[in-house]
């Protein structure tokens, strides 16, 4: 499913080179749940940007769903991005001026899929996180835990093989945080979606099939 | 799509009211300056009154006579001596009209000293200009030709003379000389120089017969034809005739200099015009009118390009979760350019509104007597164009700057 090989990212800044990440080669199974951890500051979303092609590595290759990437334009990078990839971020990362359906169709806006074929499929991506009722809201009147799910709703919505997770739990307390983690795990056994999760918390990590721990910019076992 | 970002658009011009304010107020204030400029110039340059006639003649306004070595110099109108000597002998043009500059004649209406203007024509005139009459008719060449005291008198003079727009037959009395009022006409526009006026009577009424004899004074003379291609042969024939064949006055006017111009040659020529001069100014009249508007939209479009870009900066967030899900730089520079051009097409609408609502305020204002702006589509279609490139500018070069930032860092809040 996905291939990290020889990955190195560093960053220049005036004379000084940071070295984020080093020497990280990292094979993810097609259905697998996994999950990043390490200290803050180690490296981990680094790893998943590069992983979403948010971000390009230095050094290094990165095969996604048997395509590699290094020598993409960025056209074909972002067309990958939107039909393969779902991101979901630590502060939801919702546009404050769309209702909550309109969020949610987002992913599918850049697909071209007509209007109401993208309706009908975000009401389904609400639906499987529990927010039919919400979809004429707009993100400032809900609550944390339901921003989040939308954004799982605007992640899953173009059924992308591979979805990647910074730290979704991390601005939601343990009960939020527990239904988030409860509809991940649900998507993993009923889609078989890929998962790549950052996390912090060693027990949301635990529920994970693989834990990969990064520090100081390198793998760790 | 579209949908979409006229949502967010609009949302974002509602969250954002100072900015939105103070974009709409700056494209307000150029668009109508732009658009009423730009209708009182039309209006002059494409009347709608006497002068609709306007593409069918040319214009003899300005005279200069100089000796070799130019140390005497006299500038002016002509007089009628020069129009009857060089003007109306000429054989090109169908019609040719002389008439004298309009010039204030005082009435008095119980005791009360009130100034109309006058104008002293003859009976081409009325077969040149296109006047509407609301009563009687002009005075005809045999009118003319004996000098009889007849008038032709606008809607306006009538009201005040007689109290009544049709006052046909009534006489009236200026400058120790009693006239027929023969035909009313509509008031005319100040915009159309040439027919503006309040009285109109024949030149041969004159009292004194000493305006024949000057070279200098405030004659000035159409040339007609129906086909306008001639008009280029009538202004050769009249230049080639005042070159050709002017008869020196004494020693120091040996030299005369004069054209014949149509509307716009003659506002490009007092503009920029040099009187000893043959050569046309409608080029370098069109240059400076282009540069200044430019100019003058360049100063708020970069306003505008500032404006957008913080705008857009403090939007950074939402470019990064766009791109992350999706959108290509071009998808992105495309809505931003939609919004801006959105927010444009806003205060284009206002403008038209308030320029409107200035141009009424002008004609009930009486700032230009009698005038009249008709809805012009040929001006609204232009100014649809300006606001379009107005937006163009000052809306790309942000959204392009801002589409192509590093996801990662629009994630981070652009810094």
């Amino acid at each position: 499913m996905l291939h990290l090989t020889n990955i190195k990212k560093t960053y220049q800044t005036d004379k000084i080179e940071t070295t984020a990440l080093s020497n990280i080669n990292l094979s993810i199974d097609k259905g697998e749940f996994i999950s990043v951890m390490g200290p803050s500051g180690c490296g981990k979303s680094t790893l998943l940007n590069i992983i979403g092609l948010l971000d390009q590595p230095t050094q290094g290759q990165i095969e996604v769903a048997g395509q590699q990437i290094t020598s993409y334009k960025d056209k074909d990078i972002t067309k990958i991005r939107n039909e393969k990839i779902g991101f979901i971020f630590q502060s939801f990362h919702l546009i404050p001026d769309l209702r909550v359906i309109d969020n949610v169709e987002l992913p599918l806006l850049y697909r071209k899929v007509s209007s109401k074929v993208r309706r009908q499929m975000a009401l389904d991506a609400l639906d499987k996180v529990g927010l039919s009722a919400r979809t004429m809201h707009y993100p400032n009147q809900l609550s944390g835990g339901q921003q989040q799910r939308v954004a799982v709703a605007r992640a899953i919505v173009g059924e992308p093989s591979l979805l990647l997770a910074d730290e979704p739990t991390g601005n939601l307390d343990s009960h939020m945080g527990d239904e988030i983690m409860n509809i991940l795990e649900s998507l993993h056994k009923k889609h078989g979606t890929t998962i790549v999760m950052v996390t912090h918390d060693e027990a949301m990590a635990n529920r994970t099939q693989r834990i990969v721990r990064v520090f100081d910019g390198q793998l760790v076992d | 799509m579209l949908k979409n970002y006229l949502i967010t658009a609009w949302k974002v011009f509602l969250r954002r009211k100072l900015f939105t304010f103070i974009n709409l107020f700056g494209i307000c204030i150029t668009l109508t300056v732009m658009v009423v400029v730009t209708r009182v110039i039309d209006n002059h340059l494409h009347p709608i009154g006497p002068e609709k006639t306007s593409k069918n003649f040319i214009l003899v306004s300005k005279l200069l006579i100089t000796n070799e070595d130019h140390s005497h110099v006299s500038s002016s109108s002509p007089g009628f001596k020069f129009i009857h000597d060089y003007v109306l002998p000429l054989s090109t043009p169908e019609l040719i009209t002389a008439f004298t500059r309009e010039s204030l004649v005082p009435f008095f209406i119980q005791g009360k000293k009130i100034n109309h203007y006058m104008r002293r024509v003859d009976a081409n005139y009325w077969k040149v200009l296109d006047f509407e009459f609301v009563a009687g008719s002009p005075f005809n060449q045999a009118d003319f030709d004996v000098g009889k005291f007849v008038a032709v008198i606008n809607q306006q003079t009538a009201k005040k003379l007689f109290f009544k727009t049709n006052a046909v037959g009534q006489s009236i009395i200026f400058q120790n000389q009693k006239f027929e009022v023969i035909g009313v006409v509509k008031n005319v526009t100040r915009t159309e120089l040439e027919a503006y006026s309040d009285i109109w009577v024949p030149y041969t009424t004159w009292p004194k017969t000493s305006y024949r004899q000057q070279m200098m004074g405030n004659f000035r003379a159409l040339l007609y034809h129906s086909n306008t291609d001639r008009l280029k042969d009538a202004q050769l024939e009249f230049i080639d005739r005042v070159k050709n064949e002017f008869v020196a006055v004494d020693q120091n006017q040996t030299i005369a200099f004069s054209n014949a111009d149509n509307k716009l040659e003659e506002l490009a020529r007092d503009i920029f015009g040099e009187e000893r001069s043959y050569d046309s100014y409608v080029q370098t009249l069109i240059i400076m009118i282009s540069l200044a508007s430019v100019l003058f939209m360049l100063l708020p479009s970069i306003n505008m390009v500032n404006l957008n870009i913080s705008r857009i900066m403090e939007r950074s967030s939402e470019i990064g979760i766009r791109k992350a899900f999706g959108a290509s730089t071009k998808q992105l520079v495309w809505q931003f350019v939609v919004e801006n051009i959105v927010l444009t097409l806003i205060g284009g609408l206002v403008a038209f509104i308030l320029s409107e609502l200035l141009l009424s305020f002008i004609e009930s204002s009486g700032l230009i007597p009698f005038v009249e702006f008709k809805f012009n589509l040929r001006i609204l279609l232009s100014s649809l164009f300006i606001i379009l490139i107005f937006a163009l500018v000052s809306g790309v070069y942000p959204a392009f700057k801002m589409a192509r930032m590093d996801p990662v860092i629009a994630l981070k809040g652009g810094m």
